[in-house]
């Protein structure tokens, strides 16, 4: 499942992150690595936006960001 | 010897925080990332030894993602500094150590400094920072640069540290799940010739990182060896941050003595003693017992999810609410706007006025023709100095405030939340939620708001950001609103002031977003990349005492330096050129001063708006070094009243202030977007802007003259217009969705069936 259709209070599990330029990098820098647990927050007011948590932080990801993240449900 | 030390870090996590308590300085900081765009230093004398103290902007990983970024990377890479501080938040340790752990893969000297330990001990935790000692085998530094640390055991760390440095002697042992020798082999004589380390030039190419790959300039053969190897750009990470999970695990511990005292004083933690002794049959004490056991429940919830949600707290929850967030967001700009223009600013401003007027001009202006001095010195100091200057000058409150007030949105770490709410917004006009931290800005200062555009990723976005912050009403504009509006709005009109100053305010923000809407969907050639937008939620932080003094003493400091000396020059020259003429002193109207005989021959371009007259051109043009100075020298001319006059001069005047408002803000915003962005848009915004303000202000006076005849006509003119451009517009989109073959947004029924084929 892409991290943007994932429904808001739950925690999955990141599989995968997708594509090959710097989007994908930044991801991976920031810690959105396989295996690793993410928790998604919730929508901003006009959509397209996601704000999720993983890590310990909290981040605004946008839909092409954030459709590039493959998770599943734990 | 000196020393020569860089901070660097993930962004936000207090490293200017930490450069202005180790070199006593006041550069900008906020709570969000992306504050600091440019590396700065400075040098300090400590224990008899220079020490230049670099400030690098934040920035995640070595591989990085945007310009400023950029700066920093050389800045590590370049070998110029004896040590890097890699600083570190303890809130986010994992990520931010991820940044120290490629600092050491570059075997470059690092010390590490885990910043805001003040908040670990709120929590109730303690960091065992021994422990990560051990691991990483340099030396740690636990701080609060936010509150009086001790930045001398710092610099002792560090200096110590250089002295002795002999190498690091960490064992990196994820590196050796990486084909890193297979990958040497390949590369390794171009990585010498590149001036890079094996080692690291390694692990960047597995990493992809585009200027290691192009620095190395591989050939056609070399690139396919390195295909062979397989993608291992998420294994790098990922096994990165293993290591690191490794290391970091229980590090952060609940301080034992927390833990003890909340067990006593949490009764509903402790073991119920009385009952559960067989007496806990009444009706009560079995509704006692359900609301424990969901208190219970909703401990272990929020135990789960705080593991997750550093940065969102429960005010999140309403502020960010999909529906709630863009009425508090105006909510709380209305009300920083009314503080400071309304309640509070405006009765500063009186008193002091009031203050001006009779303390300073008119004992001093009495006592001189008292003793006979020539009229025009009396005029020069009455007229051009205290009026003029002095009326710019009882706006220090009201400028204070705002700029005060701006600095807690981003303090508090409200200005993130509003970019993430806006985000969805700007993204359908070609910019993303970080314009509106850059448009923001610009309500303070135009010239340091483009500043902050630099961390935006696309560059035709950052364009189009820094071109349009300038619509934004900077606090230089506030005067003029505030003058003249109060000349004109006397009386039973008076109560409209506010609302006339806020008008001017959403006109500008209005401006703005239509301008990027046109750009983006009208000029080919100014559409922004599709992007995606990463930005990093902070936690609500509380301003200390200290910053808050701070702020208002460095704000104050600077509007006071601002009218002493570029709005009080300018003034004097103003007032001179516009009083006297080759024939001497000429005070009286249709004196023909120097001014008034050069200004006569533009000021009919503005006929047109209703203020096609010296004055008014003369101050405008001078508003071109600081807009301030176009109310002062109204002022000095004599007021509004004498400047606007003629039929419709309330119109006239309102005309002006929208004119004022979109018209180049000043010689400094203009040098500021020349050297972000280039100066051939630097020379595109003046005319722009130029443009934008002549047209809007036509356009008003047009409408407002119309009003003026005839009320009722214009008012159904206005609602035919607006009715057949909504008409227009559907059309258009109907058209449009017609010409693509599309059903609806997601082309409807038919757009499944198609991809199903």
């Amino acid at each position: 499942m892409k991290l943007f259709s994932a429904k808001s209070n739950k925690v999955y599990k990141i599989v995968d992150v997708t594509g090959n330029d710097d989007s994908r990098r930044r991801l991976l820098d920031m810690g959105f690595t396989p295996e690793c647990r993410i928790f998604v927050v919730g929508t901003a007011p006009f959509g397209g936006t996601i704000l999720v948590s993983l890590r310990g932080f909290t981040v605004a990801l946008r839909e092409d960001a954030a459709d590039r993240i493959e998770v599943e449900a734990v | 010897m000196e020393y020569s030390i860089a901070l660097a870090g993930n962004p936000n996590v207090g490293k200017t925080s930490l450069y202005n308590r180790i070199t006593h300085s006041l550069e900008h900081v906020g709570n969000w990332h992306g504050v600091t765009v440019s590396k700065i230093s400075k040098s300090v004398l400590f224990d008899h030894k220079q020490v230049l103290v670099t400030d690098l902007p934040g920035f995640y990983s070595m591989t990085v993602y945007s310009f400023e970024e950029a700066v920093s990377r050389d800045a590590v890479l370049s070998g110029d500094h004896n040590l890097i501080v890699s600083v570190a938040e303890v809130n986010n340790l994992a990520r931010n150590l991820y940044l120290t752990m490629q600092l050491l893969e570059l075997d470059v000297p690092v010390i590490l400094v885990v910043n805001m330990m003040d908040e670990l001990k709120k929590q109730g935790k303690v960091l065992n920072y021994r422990k990560l000692e051990r691991a990483l085998k340099i030396p740690i530094v636990p701080m609060s640069a936010k509150y009086h640390s001790d930045v001398h055991l710092l610099l002792e760390v560090a200096l110590d540290y250089i002295d002795r440095y002999d190498g690091n002697s960490v064992e990196l042992t994820y590196l050796d799940r990486l084909p890193l020798k297979d990958v040497e082999a390949v590369i390794g004589e171009n990585a010498v010739r590149a001036g890079f380390k094996k080692r690291y030039a390694a692990i960047k190419v597995l990493e992809k990182d585009s200027f290691v790959l192009e620095k190395l300039a591989l050939s056609e053969a070399q690139t396919k060896a390195l295909e062979t190897l397989g993608d291992w750009q998420a294994r790098v990470a990922q096994y990165r941050y293993e290591f690191i999970d490794s290391v970091t695990e229980g590090a952060i511990s609940r301080n034992v003595s927390d833990l003890h005292r909340e067990m006593h004083e949490h009764e509903k933690h402790a073991v119920p003693i009385e009952s559960q002794t067989g007496q806990a049959s009444s009706a009560n004490d079995v509704r006692k017992s359900v609301s424990e056991e969901r208190h219970l429940k909703r401990h272990d919830k929020y135990a789960e999810k705080a593991l997750y949600m550093h940065g969102y707290s429960r005010i999140d929850r309403i502020v960010l609410n999909k529906y709630l967030a863009l009425p508090i967001f105006l909510l709380v700009m209305a009300a920083v706007f009314v503080i400071t223009f309304g309640l509070v600013g405006n009765w500063l401003s009186a008193l002091l006025d009031l203050g001006i007027e009779k303390l300073v001009y008119q004992p001093l202006t009495s006592w001189l023709n008292g003793i006979n001095t020539p009229g025009w010195a009396v005029d020069l100091l009455g007229d051009g100095i205290i009026h003029g200057v002095g009326g710019i000058l009882t706006f220090l409150p009201q400028v204070v405030l705002l700029f005060f007030f701006l600095a807690l949105l981003e303090d508090s770490g409200y200005i993130s939340r509003v970019a993430f709410m806006t985000d969805g917004l700007f993204r359908k006009i070609g910019l993303s939620g970080r314009s509106a931290f850059t448009m923001l800005m610009g309500f303070g200062c135009s010239a340091t708001a483009v500043l902050t555009a630099r961390g935006l990723e696309d560059d035709m976005m950052r364009k189009k950001t820094v071109l349009l912050t300038p619509f934004m009403s900077c606090s230089a504009r506030l005067p003029v609103y505030s003058v003249i509006a109060a000349a004109f709005f006397t009386g039973g009109a008076a109560a409209a002031k506010p609302f006339i100053i806020f008008a001017m305010y959403i006109l500008g923000a209005a401006i703005a977003l239509i301008a990027a809407a046109v750009f983006e969907k009208g000029v080919k050639k100014m559409k922004s990349g599709k992007l995606s937008f990463i930005m990093e939620m902070p936690p609500y932080r509380r301003p200390t005492a200290e910053r808050v003094f701070q702020l208002i003493m460095h704000n104050a400091k600077v509007f006071l330096i601002r009218v002493g000396t570029t709005i009080f020059t300018l003034n004097v020259i103003v007032w001179l050129l516009s009083n006297f003429s080759v024939r001497g002193y000429v005070p009286e109207v249709g004196g023909y001063s120097f001014l008034q005989s050069v200004s006569m021959f533009v000021a009919p371009v503005f006929k047109p708006l209703g203020f096609g007259e010296w004055r008014a051109v003369t101050a405008l043009v001078s508003g071109l070094v600081a807009k301030e100075v176009v109310v002062s020298v109204i002022e000095s001319f004599g007021g509004p009243a004498v400047v606007f006059v003629g039929q419709y001069a309330a119109l006239s005047a309102v005309t002006f202030m929208i004119f004022t408002l979109l018209y180049i803000p000043c010689i400094a915003t203009l040098t500021a977007i020349g050297k972000e962005i280039g100066r051939r848009w630097a020379v595109f915004s003046f005319v722009f802007q130029l443009i934008v303000a002549y047209a809007v202000a036509l356009v008003f006076r047009g409408i407002g003259l119309l009003f003026c005849i005839s009320p009722g006509w214009t008012a159904g003119i206005l609602i035919g217009v607006l009715t057949a451009a909504v008409c227009a517009l559907t059309a258009v989109s109907y058209l449009r969705r017609r010409k693509s073959g599309c059903g609806g947004c997601c082309g409807g029924c038919n757009g499944c069936d198609r991809s199903r084929k």
